[in-house]
Parts: C-alpha cells; structure tokens; sequence
C-alpha cells in the first residue's frame, strides 16, 4: 500500500453522480450496479441529498446526474430537481423511461431539469424486451421520448450496444432522428457490476465492433449537424484505455444510494479501501483529503510500463477497477492497454467468448446472493 | 460555414452559461459536456439565449465594442462556425 502523505486535492470535481436508489423495473445483464444492491430501507433521505446537493455545488461540482436504478422511483425526485436549479447545477436525468407519465415528467421540467438521458436497450420490441427483461419497455420508451421532446427538453438516447443488439446499429441512429433526439451515445458494454457477471453472453465479436465503428462514422458525416453521436469502444478490443472516469477522482464523485461516496461505480470492488459516507462526513473533505481518493492520484503509485509513458497524463494507466478485476492488482496497467504484458491473454479471452454461443443472461435483481465472478 | 444577414442564430437546446464562482470564470453547461468558453465566447453566446439575426448580433457588437461592422463580422464568422461545430449554438434558416 501507498503510505506516502499526501497534499489535499485541489481541483474541484465536475459531475455528480446521484445514484438515488438501486431500485429498476428493469434488469439489464449490463447493469453497472454492484451486484450486492442496495434495498430501499437504506436509501438515504430527502434531507440527506439536499444537503449533499448544497455541499456538492461549494465545491465546484457543476453537473447533476440523476442516476440510479431508476431515479424516478424516488418521489423526492421533483423536490431534488428544484434545489439542484436553485444551487444553478445542470440537471440531467439517467432513466429507462418505462413508468414516468406524462405529468411526472412536466413536473420535473417545472422544477428545473435542464436534460433527459434515455436508455434503448434495443430497437426491436422483442429484443428490447428480452434485454431489459420488462415487457412492452420498447413502446413506452418511444412515447416517453416523444413527451420529452413536446416539451422542449433536450433528450440523448443512450444505446447500451453489445453482441446481441450490434447487428441492428443503423436503426438506432434512425430512431433517434426519428424522436428528434439531440444526441445519441452508442456505448459497448463496459464489463463491470452485472456486465462482468455476463461478459460473455454480452461480448461482442470483433467484426461487429468493425462495423460499429464504420457505421457511427457513417451517420456523423450524414447527420452530424442534426444529431450529436458520442461513441465509447469496448475495452478489451482497444489499443489504449480509456481514461476511466477522466482519472481516479479528477473529475467525477459518486453518491451510492446509502450514502458512500466512491470515485466511480466499481471503486469498491478494490479490497482495502474505506470509503466515507455523506452521513459521517463532509463531502468537501472526502473529496479533497480522504485516503480513498487520494489513493490512485497522481502518479507515485503507478508500476511500469506506465510509469515512463507519456500516455499517462492522458489516460492515467487506465482503469484501476480492471486492473484489479483482471489481474487482482489495483496498481497494475489496465490490460486493456496494448503495452500491458497480459494484453494478449484478455483479447484472446474475449474473441473465444465471442464466438462461442452466448450463455443465458443472468438478469440484475435485487437480494441475489453475490457469487463468483469469470477472470 | 458562410452567415447570411438573416440567418438566425441561437444557443442549441439544453446550453446554458453561467459564472462559476469556485472556478473565477463562466462555464458552458450542455448535455453531458462542460466547456470554458473565452470571454468574447461569452459575450456572444450571451446574445443568443433567443433566436437573434446574424445582421442584428453583429451590429449590437459593433455598437458595444466601437469597432467597424465589417471587422465584427469576419471575426464573429470564424467563432461562429466553431460553435455551431461543437454544436452549442445553432442556426435556422429560411428556406432551402
Ligand atoms: S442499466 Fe437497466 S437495470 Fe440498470 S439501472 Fe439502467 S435500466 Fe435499470
Ligand atoms: S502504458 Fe499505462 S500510461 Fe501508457 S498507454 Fe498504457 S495504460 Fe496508458
């Protein structure tokens, strides 16, 4: 362990990630929750949140994510809108869309929502239905859409994309031109939480990833002036990581339904890290002092190749939850670099999933016992 | 991009400006992006929280800043086009 002290931090974060509750109509195989979920007599109260809210915009924070699970179970949701449009933090709220009407929905641009974030998990009814594992989710989706666009709202359409939906990329980009959506994230499945749990089920095979990256490239030259197109590659195929969450605590703080504070959603999949909670203490001092996010900041902690790479001032080695999954060293290089010696291993890892059939989704739920997890 | 004398320029949906006090500078917010737009950035982009002509934003700046329209104009063109890129301000046109 990393006993060097340490400074506080100084730069302020940007985003925060409201997890509000862990409870979903929905049960996504990707899901990036834990897989121990939190049940609602834990969730934290109204007050709570507010608080955080108001501690969360003193230091800097500029960007709300309303998260969860689905957020909109809460029915504080409106009180948290209004107070985040008071403090002047941008709202965006990160919903599946199957259960909000059409009044909730004017309520909370009432009380302040500056953006709606959709998720599709499929354009085929029945696939969207399978995947989500909630019947009819396909045609609520498109009408709650349609009801954010009536009303003047900014709407992105999140497509989760993996082996089983890939093949039908096209009809995304046509859907959200269709809804008149202002963006469209076309995200791979990042393996962590429940994704992990169904990596390969999920995995993609190299050559739908091929075509995913000709055709997002397609549709920004056609529609680029219509619709923003954010696309994100699914580690094991890339040649450099990503910088996962813009750095351990640079960037993004997370707020878990019970009130621990984490730097991103997998952080406690790490052993020996004790992270704070809003109850216990002030977000200004998790943020700026705590060991755990202090821990991966800066660069003392990297090992090579990293260490000596100018790359690392751009991805950070890459992420330390992978790192920590693949090769049970939070310190190590993220695999997912090419520079990494275990590279080879983890892409041969995912090309043998991906052609091999894909095993039954084991759907996200809550009170499933947490079990062993593939390396 | 070219700017007609007509065309209507505009913050896209969901972009708001604002000062940020902890950062001493103003921050452009937008659907999961922020930016520090520079101080003449600001001034413009302050300009358009409704649709406004391309004609009028020029002759308002030319006005403010004492400075010949041509000049507003050429400088405005090269900025605009970047925002209208990074799709934070858009433009309607009439027709075609
Ligand atoms: S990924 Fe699916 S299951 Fe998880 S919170 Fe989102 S909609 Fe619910
Ligand atoms: S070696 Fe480390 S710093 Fe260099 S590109 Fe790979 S992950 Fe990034």
């Amino acid at each position: 362990m990393n006993a060097i002290p340490r400074e506080p931090w100084r730069e302020p974060p940007i985003g925060l990630l409201a997890e509000l509750t862990h409870r979903c109509p929905l049960a996504c195989p990707y899901c990036s929750n834990p897989l121990e979920l939190t049940a609602r007599e834990r969730e934290l109260s109204t007050e709570v949140w507010l608080r955080v809210l108001e501690e969360a915009a003193a230091l800097g924070v500029l960007q709300l994510h309303l998260s969860g699970g689905e957020p909109t179970l809460r029915t504080d949701l409106e009180a948290i809108v209004a107070r985040a449009r008071a403090l002047e933090l941008y709202s965006n709220l990160i919903t599946a869309g199957v259960g909000v009407s059409e009044r909730r929905l004017e309520a909370l641009a009432k009380a302040g929502l500056d953006h709606v974030q959709l998720s599709v998990q499929d354009v085929d009814p029945e696939g969207c239905d399978r995947i989500g594992g909630f019947k009819g989710s396909l045609a609520r989706k498109v009408a709650f859409a349609r009801a954010v666009r009536a009303l003047g709202l900014p709407l992105t359409l999140n497509a989760v994309v993996h082996r089983h939906n890939l093949d039908r990329l096209e009809r995304f980009v046509e859907l959200a031109l269709e809804l008149e959506a202002d963006r469209l994230e076309v995200a791979h499945v990042q393996y962590y939480g429940w994704a992990l749990a169904n990596r390969a089920a999920l995995m993609p095979t190299r050559a739908q990833l091929d075509r995913s990256v000709e055709i997002v490239k397609a549709a920004r030259e056609r529609y680029g002036d219509r619709l923003l197109i954010d696309f994100v590659v699914p580690d094991y195929y890339a040649t450099h990581p990503k910088p996962c969450a813009s750095g351990w605590g640079r960037a993004v703080i997370l707020v878990a339904p019970d009130g621990r504070v984490l730097p991103c959603h997998a952080a406690p999949t790490i052993p020996g890290l004790d992270f704070p909670s809003v109850k216990d203490r002030p977000l200004a001092w998790i943020w700026h002092e705590s060991p755990a996010f202090q821990r991966f900041r800066g660069f003392e902690w990297m090992q090579e190749p990293c260490r000596s790479c100018p790359r690392r001032e751009i991805d950070f080695g890459g992420c330390r939850c992978q790192a920590m999954q693949l090769l049970g060293d939070p310190e190590a290089t993220d695999p997912a670099c090419s520079l990494s010696p275990h590279h080879a291993r983890i892409r041969a890892l995912a090309e043998a999933e991906a052609a091999s059939a894909p095993p039954p989704f084991r759907y996200r739920r809550l009170a499933e016992p947490a079990a062993a997890v593939p390396a | 991009m070219s700017l007609a004398p007509e065309d209507r320029l505009v913050l896209a949906r969901g972009v708001r400006v604002r000062f940020d006090p902890v950062r001493n500078c103003h921050v452009l917010l937008a659907p999961e992006r922020v930016l520090f737009p520079c101080p003449t950035s600001v001034e413009i982009l302050g300009r358009l929280a409704e649709p406004r002509p391309f004609a009028e934003l020029v002759a308002g700046l030319a006005a403010e800043f004492d400075a010949p329209e041509e000049e507003i104009r050429a400088d405005l063109e090269g900025l605009l086009a970047d925002l209208v890129a990074q799709h934070v301000v858009r433009v309607e046109r009439r027709g075609p």
